[in-house]
């Protein structure tokens, strides 16, 4: 009797899972390696992110997918390049996955998209900025965010469009000092600044790299207030920023005005550790928030969306990393998927390298046309974005504001000259 | 001159704390032969306990020490009963990776708990210093130096005159005869496990107002610990003051007039330096590494 009922039910059963698979082939969801520093010591960056990266996931998935086709994230842990090729060569030889994307740090995007590229993997970075990336002659490795000469030429740029006549100088009088972690996008931001100073004729009175890790800033603040620069362009990582902070106003070394690249001044924290003396610094990065005039109609909506469903998951508005991951996958999602069939590498490339968007049509302000072996600086780069948005912003007591270039600009910069420390 | 000046004051001040942090570490691996790897991240999560309790309740820093050494007390028990002890007569290698797997464990769990955020103490005086005519010297770096100087004398006094310090001692010579003279070996080697952890206890509460705590900051730290021990002279107590104050007073010189950089290469020169003319290390008696604790 028992036996007698079991049998069809595993027959029903049976036809039920066929049934499934059937319609589950039919939309076969498009699956993402997603490889970003999730523990470890860029965890803070890695994780926020990825929250705007699953924003964007969420948000085109709501919309119905791709003609039908959700996206689905297969996410690696990229602690260090060790660990970011280890987890690229899982996601893509266990997991099958076709298209990486990542990776926040510029090392960790080396090491991605050189996994990616043996694999002939599609990958599409999204925050690695170092220049490096799109110089290595490979095909599937496309750079959405900008290149770090890019943020070493927005510094300067302000130094000489805005700065030195809010200083009452011309802009080669000023003297300006330059401080760069020495890992891959310290480095890179900083002989970008240094290159692109003398086309300007600009003096550099100081140039010191430092490690990130280390635990003592006296030595190079005491440096620095003995050569006495009126401008100092800073390129840290949030924990080297807070000590570097704390020491100027220990040894109460003043300059007139402050810009500090990318991770370690753009991040969120660094009011909450230092407080109030955060507020007048300069920080160039990718936009956090560009002036909604300079976006398309379409894209402004998108935008407010992000923000604020952002804003809901993590108390506080993105940094520019995050908005910057969350545009380029929007971007990926509704640019380059749409015109796709197969979805393999070599068709998303070419659909890649046709695009042609005008600045203003990405969430954080960007445009996107890819370099192919056609960039007259240096002919052999290859998946660089041309029109991707850096640009000046500046921590005011009402939050982070765009400042620089003109166009992407919310506010007018203020605190120029700083104030004393006493008076901050 | 100023400069100068300047350079081998902060290099003073922060060699101490330097120093501070190690003395736990030095304790442990002069009596019990251990290399514990998870020293960093048993001074993170001290610096968590200190930062919550100057967080949430409000209180200074330095009154999270009646917490936190006692707490870290206790915590260095639990860790020695639970893996140290077991892997204590294995071959050395278990021991290492036991402390290793302690440490990517800890790591990941604070990571889990308090997220990758920095997390701060407000500073003392609001951030200024004080300034001893051109100098200038954070109140929280000269509290840091005396407390630094207390503990290794205070450390120093209780192994040269306590019972407690003379039967570590006498472990640490020959744990046999040690323990044929009634000396129970297993709860000497319980009760400095959980001293040098409450000793890390210590240098976190000191060290909160200075640095921001993560899940990784011990690994920022515990390079310069290692070597501290090293140079000290396994076991030094004293010799991990001086070790320490060495480095801090190298790595600013080096930093300011070389490149910062290369600040720590040129404490790992040092560290080579003593270690082919004084392998025993600065204050270390001959043959060291093989005896522990010094007399």
């Amino acid at each position: 009797m028992r036996a007698g009922l079991k049998l069809p039910a595993l027959f029903i059963g049976a036809i039920g899972l066929l049934v499934n698979a059937g319609t589950a082939r039919a939309q076969e969801p498009i699956r993402i390696g997603v490889l970003l520093p999730l523990t470890g010591p860029l965890a803070k960056n890695g994780i926020e992110n990825w929250e705007a990266m699953q924003i964007a996931r969420d948000m085109i998935n709501e919309r119905g997918g791709i003609n039908g086709r959700k996206i689905e994230y297969v996410h690696g842990d990229a602690t260090s390049p060790t660990a970011a090729i280890s987890e690229t060569e899982r996601i893509i030889t266990r997991d099958g996955v076709k298209i990486t994307t990542g990776s926040f740090a510029s090392p960790i995007a080396i090491a991605v998209s050189q996994a990616a590229e043996r694999h002939g993997v599609f990958h599409w970075e999204a925050t690695g900025a170092a220049e490096i990336i799109t110089r290595r002659g490979f095909k599937y490795t496309f750079q959405v965010g900008a290149r770090s000469g890019r943020y070493s030429q927005a510094a300067v740029d302000f130094i000489v469009d805005s700065l030195a006549a809010k200083l009452g100088k011309s802009a080669s009088q000023l003297r300006i000092g330059l401080l760069w972690e020495n890992r891959a996008f310290g480095k890179s931001v900083g002989d970008g600044v240094r290159d692109y100073m003398k086309t300007k004729n600009l003096q550099l009175i100081y140039d010191e790299g430092y490690d990130q890790t280390t635990t003592d800033m006296t030595p190079i603040v005491q440096k620095l207030k003995d050569v006495n620069p009126e401008v100092l362009i800073a390129i840290s990582f949030p924990n080297d920023a807070i000590l570097f902070q704390r020491k100027a106003k220990e040894f109460d070394f003043y300059v007139k005005a402050f810009i500090g690249v990318s991770a370690g001044y753009s991040s969120p924290d660094l009011r909450t550790s230092i407080g109030d003396i955060v507020n007048g610094l300069f920080v160039s990065d990718f936009p956090p928030r560009v002036n909604p005039a300079v976006l398309k109609p379409d894209v402004r909506k998108v935008a407010d969306e992000f923000y604020k469903r952002y804003e809901d998951k993590m108390k506080r508005p993105p940094a520019g990393h995050a908005s910057a991951g969350f545009s380029a996958l929007w971007a990926l999602f509704t640019e380059v998927f749409p015109k796709a069939k197969t979805f393999q590498p070599d068709e998303l490339r070419e659909i890649a390298l046709k695009l042609d968007l005008p600045e203003g049509s990405m969430v954080n302000g960007s445009g996107i046309k890819f370099t192919n072996l056609d960039w007259a600086p240096d002919p052999k780069d290859a998946g660089q974005n041309l029109r991707a948005a850096v640009g000046i912003w500046q921590w005011q007591k009402e939050g982070n504001v765009q400042v620089f270039p003109k166009a992407l600009a919310t506010h007018e910069p203020v605190l120029v000259p700083l104030p004393t420390w006493d008076k901050r | 001159m100023t400069t100068i000046g300047q350079l081998l004051l902060s290099g003073l001040l922060i060699g101490s704390i330097y120093a501070l942090m190690s003395i736990g570490l030095t304790l442990i691996f002069g009596v019990l032969r251990v290399v514990n790897f998870a020293h960093g991240e048993f001074l993170m999560l001290a610096m968590y306990g200190a930062w919550a309790i100057t967080h949430f309740l409000g209180l200074n820093p330095y009154v999270a020490i009646v917490a936190i050494v006692p707490g870290m007390f206790l915590f260095g028990m639990v860790v020695h009963q639970l893996m140290i002890a077991p892997a204590l007569d294995k071959p050395h290698l278990v021991v290492v990776f036991v402390t290793m797997g302690l440490s990517i464990l800890m790591q990941n769990v604070a990571l889990m708990f308090m997220s990758a955020d920095l997390w701060d103490v407000p500073p003392l005086l609001g951030g200024r210093s004080f300034t001893f005519g051109p100098f200038y010297a954070k109140p929280e770096l000269v509290i840091g130096f005396a407390v630094a100087v207390a503990s290794t004398f205070a450390l120093r006094w209780l192994l040269k005159t306590t019972y407690l310090g003379k039967a570590i001692r006498a472990t640490v010579q020959d744990s046999e005869a040690a323990m044929l003279m009634g000396i129970p070996v297993p709860r000497i080697f319980l009760i400095t496990f959980a001293g040098g952890s409450a000793l890390v206890g210590l240098a976190a509460c000191i060290m909160m107002p200075l640095f921001s705590v993560f899940p990784t900051v011990g690994l920022n730290f515990v390079l310069i610990a290692f070597v501290i021990v090293v140079l000290a002279g396994m076991g030094s107590i004293e010799g991990a003051l001086l070790g320490g104050i060495c480095i801090g007073i190298v790595q600013s010189m080096s930093s300011y007039y070389i490149a910062p950089a290369y600040g720590q290469m040129f404490f790992f020169i040092l560290f080579l330096l003593v270690m082919i003319f004084r392998p025993d290390g600065l204050l270390g008696q001959k043959g060291a590494s093989n005896i522990g604790i010094n007399d």
